[in-house]
């Protein structure tokens, strides 16, 4: 136990030490895999060798630029705009109506990208001169949107679940169906916090336009061609006159068509039903579901006329930039949980739960308290990464199942994210509105900070919320 | 032309020139992902080889991205030691940061080139296409030594201090 401890203590000062956070954690792994070994650095050299070359070599792994990139087509398609503009004309005119608006827009979003910053950062653009306008406090506005935007990760497709999955080999599929009913109940539980500010500060979030019924109903163009499609799909699928593959694929083409007609809301609907539902009815891979999103998301944006060469460059270096940090960041990580794995800490852990007949629930109750204290000062990403090989073994072992598990780190990523002082959201958002104090940004995150809390109790209490879509699937 | 400005000038000729080959290969990724699927399905004609083609396109992404990473200075770093230390001690921590970077970079590619060299030796191909594995594995040895040289330009000429973290 003393050398895991040891290791992650040094990797700690080393990235303290400005080191970045991949080599902290590659240096330290090779080094004490080395002394795990008595100095047999040859052993620990070959490791690091082969953790490069087999990261770098993994089919599976190509889920990740593809996923991404598609977060960042969705982005540029300017499609958080309409989003925010749907919700708005339908709750816009209820007290704090906006920023429900806006978590409710962010939601949408986190459907068809995977990460909570490019989530928090488009809304930032999008819904806060909107509540600016409409008079509402800074607090309430840029609380809304940093807690939102960590819905992005929530509801999948998702970056973090990936990454999980891929360390833990748990099934990506599953976690994404797992991620959805977390995610509505994480919607709903952020907008009671608005209730709960709006109802303490009313003037923090006046009521909007009350739009009419027609009004409305124009924003979901295109639903009912959209929704066609998918009845046809399941019919003839069904009915047998076609292979549910076939029908899938060729739906999907018609979904790619109907998206360069009908720009508003339903397609983002599509898009996600296509991608989510092809993982989960067992037609895609959670790879090839990648594929089909980021090709609907290009068809998006060239349908909304935003992208260019240059916009199209710009979007493919970046996802491919981010790619590499990731990757870097994956290998340190393994390497890492390879030293991690010879010591004796995962053992000591497993007979220290049952010398003392913990309950696993307990056990899980303790585990998420660490990683939330964690979470306000640490790198959420970095943080999964060196305690999970430590904590997964141990949740196996008592028999928990690692999807549900999965879906707790999502949250307690998700807290991170937003919890003062070092959350990613919070930064994300100062560094877009320099005009808003970042003290104010702090005070206004802390009710959801709070629900999401109550989220995460509620989640482990009830592990069936998460469980259940996956447990129906092929 | 002054040196300095010829420095810039290659710099953003090896940027440009990466950014594309990744780029191009991203692109290309997500097309055959997609054909794949399309082709198997309709035509029940699965792309010969996709599988092979992804799995060396995406290393050659991901060694292609990380000297551009380093460019541009996106590596996830903590920056809480900076409200502690003056500016010029940043600085100089900043470079040594570098410089640590630097060594550990050419380490590995080194590492990886040994690999290299064993894989190459073996004359290792893909199944399917029959494409030699060895010039790959060589690509990423030499993109983890140029990834090395960023950081050496780097003591020398500081980029942006700011703090980046994951994009999760």
């Amino acid at each position: 136990m003393a050398e895991a401890l040891t290791g992650l203590l040094a990797m700690m000062v080393l990235a303290f030490l400005r080191i970045p956070i991949a080599l902290s954690m590659g240096i330290v792994g090779i080094v004490g895999y080395a002394y795990m070994r008595d100095w047999n650095w040859a052993v620990a050299f070959a490791t690091a060798q082969t953790k490069i070359y087999e990261t770098g070599r993994n089919y599976t792994l190509s889920v990740i630029p593809l996923f991404i990139l598609m977060g960042n087509f969705v982005t540029r398609a300017g499609m958080s705009q309409e989003l925010f503009r749907t919700a708005y004309t339908f709750i816009g005119h209820l007290r704090g109506g906006l920023a429900m608006a806006t978590i409710l827009g962010c939601a949408g979003f986190g459907a068809i990208c995977g990460s909570s910053i490019a989530t928090a950062a488009t809304f930032a653009k999008v819904a806060y001169p909107s509540m600016k306008k409409f008079g509402y406090a800074d607090y309430l506005s840029t609380g809304a949107i940093a807690a939102g935007g960590t819905l992005g990760i929530l509801i999948p497709p998702s970056t973090i679940m990936v990454i999980y999955g891929i360390m833990t080999e748990t099934n990506i599929g599953k976690l994404f169906a797992a991620g959805i009913l977390p995610g509505i109940l994480a919607t709903v539980l952020l907008c009671l916090a608005v209730q709960y500010i709006t109802w303490r500060d009313p003037k923090a979030g006046p009521p909007g336009e009350r739009m009419s019924w027609r009004e409305r109903f124009t924003t979901l163009e295109g639903l009912w061609a959209f929704a066609a499609v998918g009845v046809v799909v399941i019919g003839v699928a069904k009915l047998g006159w076609l292979d549910a593959d076939d029908a899938a694929v060729i739906g999907a083409f018609i979904v790619f068509g109907l998206a360069l007609v009908y720009k508003g809301v339903a397609s983002v609907i599509a898009l996600f039903t296509l991608v989510m539902g092809g993982i989960y009815g067992g037609v895609f891979t959670a790879i090839e579901g990648a594929a089909v999103g980021a090709f609907g998301a290009m068809m998006f944006a060239i349908a909304r006329r935003t992208l260019n060469w240059k916009t199209l460059y710009a979007s493919l270096v970046e996802s491919a930039r981010t790619t590499s940090m990731l990757f870097l960041i994956l290998i340190g990580a393994l390497m890492f949980a390879e030293f991690v794995n010879i010591t004796t800490m995962p053992g000591e852990l497993r007979d220290l739960v049952k010398r003392f007949e913990l309950h696993p629930i307990l056990v899980v109750a303790a585990i998420m308290t660490i990683y939330v204290i964690l979470g306000t000062a640490m790198e959420e990403l970095s943080m999964i990464l060196l305690t999970v090989p430590l904590f997964f073994p141990l949740i196996v072992h008592m028999g928990l199942d690692p999807v549900w598990f999965g879906i707790l780190i999502v949250c307690v990523v998700e807290i991170g994210l937003i919890s003062p002082p070092v959350g990613m959201n919070l930064f994300v958002l100062s560094t877009l509105l320099p005009q808003v104090p970042t003290s104010t940004v702090f005070r206004g995150v802390m009710p959801f900070v709070f629900v999401d809390c109550i989220r995460l109790a509620i989640l482990v209490a009830f592990p069936i919320i998460s469980t259940w879509l996956p447990s129906m699937m092929k | 032309m002054p040196p300095e400005n010829k420095r810039k000038l290659w710099e953003e000729r090896l940027d440009a020139a990466l950014g594309v080959a990744a780029s191009a290969i991203l692109f290309a990724l997500m097309l055959i992902t997609f054909a794949d699927v399309v082709s198997r399905y309709l035509f029940n004609w699965p792309l010969r080889g996709a599988f092979e083609a992804t799995e060396l396109m995406l290393l050659v992404l991901i060694f292609a991205g990380l000297p551009l990473v380093s460019h541009a200075d996106e590596h996830v770093t903590m920056d809480f030691i900076d409200r502690v230390l003056t500016p010029r001690a940043t600085v100089a921590l900043v470079r040594a940061v570098h410089a640590l970077c630097a060594a550990v970079m050419f380490f590995l590619a080194w590492q990886v080139w040994i690999k290299a060299n064993r894989i190459a030796g073996y004359g290792d191909t893909t199944d399917v296409l029959r494409i030699p594995v060895g010039p790959f594995v060589y690509f990423m040895a030499l993109m983890i030594g140029l990834t090395g040289l960023v950081h050496v330009l780097r003591v020398f000429v500081p980029g942006t201090l700011r703090a980046s973290q994951a994009t999760t």
